[in-house]
């Protein structure tokens, strides 16, 4: 049983860089946690903190109902999975496997069952006794894996397992990785830049800016229900789309201005929006909401605008319609059966339904 | 553009080739003077043995009597494998303890020892040598310790240097899978540092083996390298043995020349290494 | 925190070369610096006279001034003469022609072979040339001279082109392809484009024969031993000579080390300054 739980904790740097102001998290026993955000804000000290690879300036630290603040790494019951592999590189992969059994004075049987159960687990057995440098990006990752594995750890810390890895390898270990959480039944927590990775595995995503979570939350709600204009504009690809708009008020409806179009605000959000009347806010709303096909243009809560479509990029399925309105630089998501030219003038409908709203000043979403 | 290249390389294989026999010649005239009785060498050194000059290995016997090279061999190969293993042994743990502990103690450490590797020798040799006969370091197992404390400051200049290049990852790894820092030191981290490795102890085996003044100072009364073994035959007392010189020269070099053919690739390596970060 | 970890071994990993450090050279060098201002025999009837042995080192004979001046011309001449050889060998052995290993570890093997015993070897050679004029290496200075200067670039040639051979190689092929497509000869890719690559081994290997010529020791005392007279002894022989061949003059030999050690730093500070201002360039 180990949840994993910070209690305002911060991290400073040789005595004045602070990394981490203050921060609290829970992630649940067995839960999948993936902290994304850009590099330098603070995710991979988060983890290293949580392994015992950086110590905590202040706060509190549990691992289980243990306080872990000055335990040693290898008392802490974890494993850890480094971006670089980290593999011993002078060790053939089984006793990169081993090493760690053998500190811990296991009698030689016993290792030798864990670690041809985790190779097989992860189908590395051929190169059992190979050199890591013998061996690809991917089956060192499954090494690197593997070496956490032998331990059976209650927490599993993998750091940009993926990142040195070609695309189509992180795919098909992304799969391995959920599949390996499922049947392992432990706590994951995973620190990664690439938001695919944090959308298709999580459980749970912590959404970091400078030491400072942003939002955590279900992949789901993250993307549908981002808290501020940061989180929207990190999750999903390619970005939300954002605009600035005027608040009016007119015939008790709450209306909003930007570029030539007049138009009414999402209902739900009137109330938080009367008191901005006669401000202004921006306005998100995702390149696959803003459609090209005919059935939409007829739709009541359509916004219909013509776009100067300046560049159109095929991206097999679709085609990424790029274009300026109201100021901002807009992505529309258009079926790729669809015949649009650079420079074509093309008639777009808005999905009014779909629209995020955040405070100008604030950058936090209306919907909260 | 193909002919002319031919030619230039003829010509330079021939310039080569001389140049070739001008580096060797001076090794092969010693050798075929060892062969010399002792008072034809000065007169014609150029000449090869025949009948009259002939002496076969009388020289090389006169010289190992004179000398007793084979304790000299014997002192110059203890003092300088011991010394090399326990360079290496010690200044590479120095050396990760320096780059992974930045603190002021480790810089000033540090850099007390890369500014040990810029005096001359003379500078200390005097009190050296002193110092070495009051704490009775004056025999071939205390200049192990002199040769650990001089030879310090290149090998750990050059090992820092390595280390600081590895990522911490590995070893936090390490500590990770519960190993102990002098457990990670000799199961991850020196197993890392192979290739400098190799370059300190060549460069310090080539240092302490041809060595003279140190050692001279040190211990040279009561024990003889062969550096001081060679000068000692020189030295005048009474006439000296050109004949049992040429011998000794010869033997004092083909362990050099075997280490050499045995260990080139990597003597070439770590010299390279050496030179450009030093 | 592998920081915080290892910190507390300091015993284990830092104490053994630490001391050793301290006995050998910390402790030695203190005192030598100390010794220069005293008048001693052995270290502990040292008493201090302040900068008299300084001062007596050129009142007293012109040894250590003839010294240096032998020093700086023997430094320049085969600082000069190693560096142009051993680049001109490794132009040459960089060509792609066959065989060049061979050559190059031939030329390699006379810098294994220690000072001593290469003193004596071309002690034989010189004697034996000289030997048909009627003299010896002994006879006039600029014999010991020249000899010195022969046997430092016949053992030191090899070694420096080593390095300049693995610059060049570091030179890139697409650089001198494009050259070769620019219509450039072959001096002309020399001059623009090896030449600058190779300019820090020109540095190192510079730096690197300054620094052993200035300090010989070994092969100046095998090859001539200083004769005639002192005329042919380098700094390193000189300063040797004063402590150990003259009782009482101890407190001079080591001033006179004190001065060749300054010498040495400003050579090891201007290389220092030269490398870091190459490097920001």
């Amino acid at each position: 049983m180990a949840g994993i739980r910070l209690e305002k904790v911060s991290k400073t740097f040789d005595g004045n860089i602070t990394v981490i102001p203050e921060l609290d998290l829970e992630i649940k026993d067995k839960e999948f946690v993936i902290l994304v955000g850009p590099s330098g804000c603070g995710k991979s000290t988060t983890l290293r903190m949580i392994a015992g690879l950086e110590s905590v300036s202040s706060g509190k630290l549990y691992i289980g109902d243990m306080l872990v603040n000055d335990t040693p790494p290898k008392d802490r019951d974890i494993a850890m999975v480094f971006q670089s592999y980290a593999l011993y590189p002078h060790m053939s992969v089984y006793k990169n496997l081993a090493f760690g059994l053998k500190l811990r004075g296991e009698d030689k049987a016993e290792i030798d069952k864990k670690v041809r159960s985790a190779a097989r687990m992860l189908d590395i057995e051929k190169y059992l006794e190979r050199k890591p440098r013998a061996l690809s990006g991917g089956q060192r990752q499954r090494v690197a894996l593997g070496r956490a594995m032998v331990r059976s750890p209650q927490v599993f810390l993998l750091d940009e397992p993926l990142s040195n890895l070609d695309a189509k390898l992180r795919g098909e270990m992304r799969t391995s990785i959920s599949k390996l959480h499922k049947s392992l039944g432990v706590t994951f927590v995973y620190v990664t830049h690439d938001q695919t990775e944090a959308m298709t595995m999580a459980d749970r995503i912590v959404v970091m800016k400078d030491g400072v979570i942003q939002q955590y939350d279900t992949p789901k709600n993250l993307y549908h229900n981002p808290i501020n204009t940061f989180v929207a504009g990190f999750i999903g690809s390619p970005r939300m789309n954002l605009f600035s708009a005027q608040v009016a008020s007119e015939k008790n409806k709450i209306m909003l201005r930007a570029d030539k179009y007049f138009f009414e605000a999402p209902s739900e959000l009137s109330d938080k929006l009367s008191g901005y009347v006669g401000k202004e806010v921006n306005v998100g709303v995702r390149p696959e909401d803003i459609h090209a096909e005919d059935f939409f243009m007829g739709l009541e809560k359509s916004l219909k605008i013509e776009a100067d479509i300046d560049m159109a990029e095929m991206m097999g399925a679709e085609l990424y319609a790029y274009f300026d309105f109201a100021g901002a630089r807009m992505i529309s998501r258009i079926p790729s059966r669809m015949n649009i030219v650079d420079n074509e003038r093309l008639p777009l409908a808005i999905d009014l339904g779909k629209l995020h709203i955040f405070d100008k000043e604030t950058g936090i979403s209306l919907r909260v | 553009m193909k002919t002319k290249n031919k030619r230039l390389d003829l010509l330079f294989y021939i310039l080569l080739s001389l140049l070739a026999l001008v580096f060797i010649a001076p090794v092969l005239i010693v050798l075929s003077n060892s062969f010399k009785g002792q008072f034809y060498i000065t007169d014609s050194p150029f000449t090869l043995p025949d009948a009259t000059t002939f002496v076969g290995l009388e020289n090389y016997v006169n010289g190992l009597r004179k000398t007793g090279f084979f304790s000299a061999f014997l002192y110059s190969t203890f003092i300088t494998v011991c010394s090399v293993v326990v360079i290496v042994f010690f200044t590479s743990m120095a050396a990760w303890y320096i780059s992974r502990v930045r603190n002021a103690f480790t810089k000033a450490i540090y850099y007390a020892l890369v500014f040990s590797m810029i005096v001359p020798f003379q500078m200390v040799m005097f009190s050296l040598s002193k110092i070495t006969n009051a704490m009775n370091l004056d025999n071939p197992i205390g200049i192990i310790f002199i040769y650990l404390g001089f030879g310090a400051g290149l090998s750990v200049f050059l090992f820092t240097g390595f280390v600081s290049g590895i990522p911490n990852e590995v070893e936090e790894a390490a500590m990770i899978d519960g190993a102990t820092p002098v457990r990670m030191y000799f199961s991850v981290v020196f197993p890392m540092m192979k290739p400098i490795v190799i370059t300190v102890a060549i460069l310090n085996a080539m240092w302490i083996w041809n060595d003279y003044l140190l050692p001279y100072l040190l211990i040279g009364n009561k024990y003889k390298t062969i550096p001081i073994a060679v000068q000692y035959l020189q030295g005048g007392y009474g006439s000296r043995d050109m004949g049992a010189l040429m011998a000794m020269l010869v033997l004092s070099i083909i362990p050099v020349v075997v280490f050499y053919l045995t260990c080139q690739k990597y003597i070439i390596k770590g010299v390279v290494a050496g030179a450009v970060k030093g | 925190m592998i920081k915080k970890y290892v910190g507390k071994y300091f015993p284990i990993f830092l104490f053994p070369t630490v001391i050793a450090f301290f006995v050998a050279f910390i402790a030695p060098f203190v005192i030598g610096l100390y010794l220069s201002f005293c008048d001693f025999t052995t270290v502990t009837n040292a008493r201090f006279i302040g900068l008299e042995n300084y001062l007596r080192i050129f009142s007293e004979s012109s040894d250590f001034l003839n010294a240096l001046w032998f020093t700086v011309k023997f430094t320049v001449v085969s600082v000069i003469s190693i560096n142009v050889l051993a680049f001109a060998l490794a132009l040459i052995l960089t060509r792609p022609m066959k065989g060049t290993s061979g050559f190059r570890t031939g030329f390699f093997m006379p810098n294994l072979i220690g000072g001593i015993v290469l003193g004596y070897i071309w002690q034989i050679i010189i004697n034996g040339v000289l030997g048909y004029f009627g003299v010896d290496i002994t006879y006039a200075a600029k014999y010991g001279f020249w000899g010195l200067v022969i046997l430092t670039n016949w053992q030191q040639i090899g070694y420096m082109m080593i390095i300049y051979i693995a610059g060049i190689q570091n030179v890139p092929s697409d650089m001198l392809e494009a050259a070769d497509i620019d219509g450039a000869s072959y001096f002309q890719k020399l001059r623009y484009i090896i030449i600058p690559t190779v300019s820090s081994a020109v540095t190192i290997c510079t730096f690197l024969t300054l620094s052993n010529s200035f300090k010989l020791f070994d092969q100046n005392l095998a090859l001539t031993g200083g004769a005639p007279g002192n005329q042919t002894a380098m700094l390193a022989l000189d300063i040797y000579k004063t402590f150990y061949n003259r009782v009482g003059s101890e407190g001079i030999g080591q001033a006179k080390a004190v001065i060749f050690f300054v010498i040495v730093a400003l050579i090891a500070l201007v290389q220092q300054y030269v490398t870091l201002s190459r490097d920001t360039e």
